[in-house]
């Protein structure tokens, strides 16, 4: 049951990012929680997603350049940690996180090959609609568009739950097979982390940028300093 | 006789279809399919004869690409001109040529806006309102942002319609490239907050050798990110990185 609402989940998503409305509904900022409360574990899909979202802050669909699926990577993602914490009995941690993400993040790399797949069989409803015009069939011509919404919902339907699965079987397997890889896993999270932030400044293409993050990185640790967030 | 509007029920529904432009992006046509679907309604309300429709028809299945946002403001200037067309007061290589014109200029400030600095900033500003406040501030960044698209995009759709080529001065007059180099900078901003977070909460569960692990990983990160490197092999390397460092302390510790 788990695996079809993140089917039903990831292909809603995969329409949602291209095909309909572009509403940022998903992005992994949203993702995260929605996949974590539709399995039971919201703040579990909470704590991946704010990382997640930074990491791909830049893959962003401009002209015909295809970008990473990033929709599709933070589902399975998320999934695969959110029923590892299950398996496990934990919750969402950190090394069970930054192993889903390990893991789960090159089916980012797989949905763009299959958004080149979708490219060319839309090709072939393009044809479809001028055969249909030629015969004089309007309406056929134009409903063939929603067509398109198919194939982007199957593929993501079927690669995210998945991932998901192979993330859930391996994390708790590793985790219990070296108890010891935990800790490390942990700093190995916030690293991960650390980086997704500074993905998030370059792909945003100011002209200043990496001045601005690090200043800004610079001036909230002294003021979380000051606050007494670190502990000396 | 007077000339032929598209009724506003009509309007509402082209605009709607708009959502689903790039349903069935493509490399022959690119949006072409999509174009055809969301000006449909509006043909049929324009040309009740058959032969006229599909004329038209076959003029918006030609080939079209812009941003999705942006294309609101042709689709609403493509029936603006078609509703000249039907009234005989314009040729009927008009429409095509209004889009052909807008498309690529629209694209490339809606790319730059919208894709490369609303959307991201909005982006960095839910992920620093997760890790600070939680579920709630991704809902209030998700509102705020899609108030603005949707705002935008309707407006866009609105002054293209009553202003056709005029929509152009309409579009200028919100001074989008400005904007867009600020919330860049904001959005770059925003991330170096949130990696403050980040290395608080790493040296809140590891120390401070675990924040300033964190922090190598930041700024390493974006120098090699800035220098080229690529996003995939970084990420790793990072995660990598830190769980070697941090199992190698544990040994040296003796509780590795």
């Amino acid at each position: 049951m788990v695996y079809l609402v993140l089917a039903l989940v990831a292909g809603l998503a995969a329409v949602e990012r291209k095909g309909f409305l572009q509403a940022m509904l998903s992005r992994p900022i949203a993702l995260g929680p929605l996949v974590g409360w539709a399995l039971g574990d919201l703040n579990g899909g909470l704590f991946v997603a704010a990382p997640l979202e930074l990491f791909w802050l830049g893959a962003v669909n401009l002209g015909a350049a295809l970008p990473v699926h990033e929709a599709l990577g933070a589902t399975a993602i998320t999934g695969g940690a959110v029923l590892a914490g299950r398996a496990l009995g934990t919750g969402v941690a950190p090394e069970i996180a930054v192993l889903a993400v390990l893991l789960c993040a090159p089916i980012a790399l797989l949905g763009r090959r299959a958004d080149r797949l979708v490219e060319a069989w839309n090709e072939r409803l393009a044809l479809h609609a001028e055969a249909a015009l030629a015969h004089h069939e309007l309406r056929a011509a134009v409903r063939v568009n929603l067509m398109g919404l198919v194939l982007p919902f199957g593929i993501a339907a079927a690669l995210a739950p998945a991932g998901a699965a192979l993330a859930a079987s391996v994390v708790p397997a590793v985790l219990r097979a070296v108890p010891g890889a935990a800790a490390p896993l942990r700093l190995g999270f916030f690293a991960f982390a650390g980086l997704a932030c500074a993905s998030g400044a370059k792909a945003l293409r100011a002209k200043d940028s990496p001045r601005i993050f690090v200043t800004a990185l610079g001036v909230a640790l002294v003021a979380a300093f000051a606050a007494g967030r670190l502990h000396a | 006789m007077s000339a032929p509007r598209v009724p506003r029920a009509t309007l509402a529904r082209v605009f709607w279809r708009c959502l689903f432009l790039q349903a069935a992006w493509n490399r022959r046509g690119m949006q072409n399919l999509g174009f055809a679907y969301a000006i449909d309604p509006a043909l049929r309300a324009l040309y009740p004869e058959p032969a006229r429709r599909e004329e038209a028809l076959a003029r918006h299945l030609g080939f079209f690409n812009c941003h999705p946002y942006m294309a609101a403001a042709i689709v609403g200037g493509a029936i603006h001109h078609e509703e000249r067309v039907a009234a005989g007061a314009e040729p009927g290589a008009q429409p095509a040529r209004y889009k052909q014109t807008l498309q690529g200029p629209l694209a490339a400030l809606g790319d730059g806006f919208f894709w490369t600095a609303l959307r991201p900033f909005f982006g960095a500003l839910a992920a620093l309102g997760a890790l600070l406040a939680g579920w709630p501030a991704i809902v209030a960044a998700i509102l705020v942002y899609n108030a603005i698209h949707l705002w935008l995009r309707v407006r866009l759709f609105l002054a293209g319609y009553a202003k056709g080529d005029g929509v152009v001065g309409e579009i200028a007059r919100l001074g989008l490239p400005v904007a867009a180099d600020r919330l860049r900078a904001a959005g770059s901003a925003l991330c170096g907050i949130a990696a403050a977070l980040v290395i608080a909460a790493a040296a809140g569960q590891g120390g401070i050798p675990a924040g300033a692990l964190t922090a190598l990983a930041a700024l390493a990160g974006l120098a090699a990110l800035t220098h080229g490197a690529r996003l995939f092999p970084a990420a790793y390397a990072a995660a990598l990185f830190g769980a070697a460092v941090a199992a190698a302390a544990g040994r040296l510790h003796g509780v590795g």
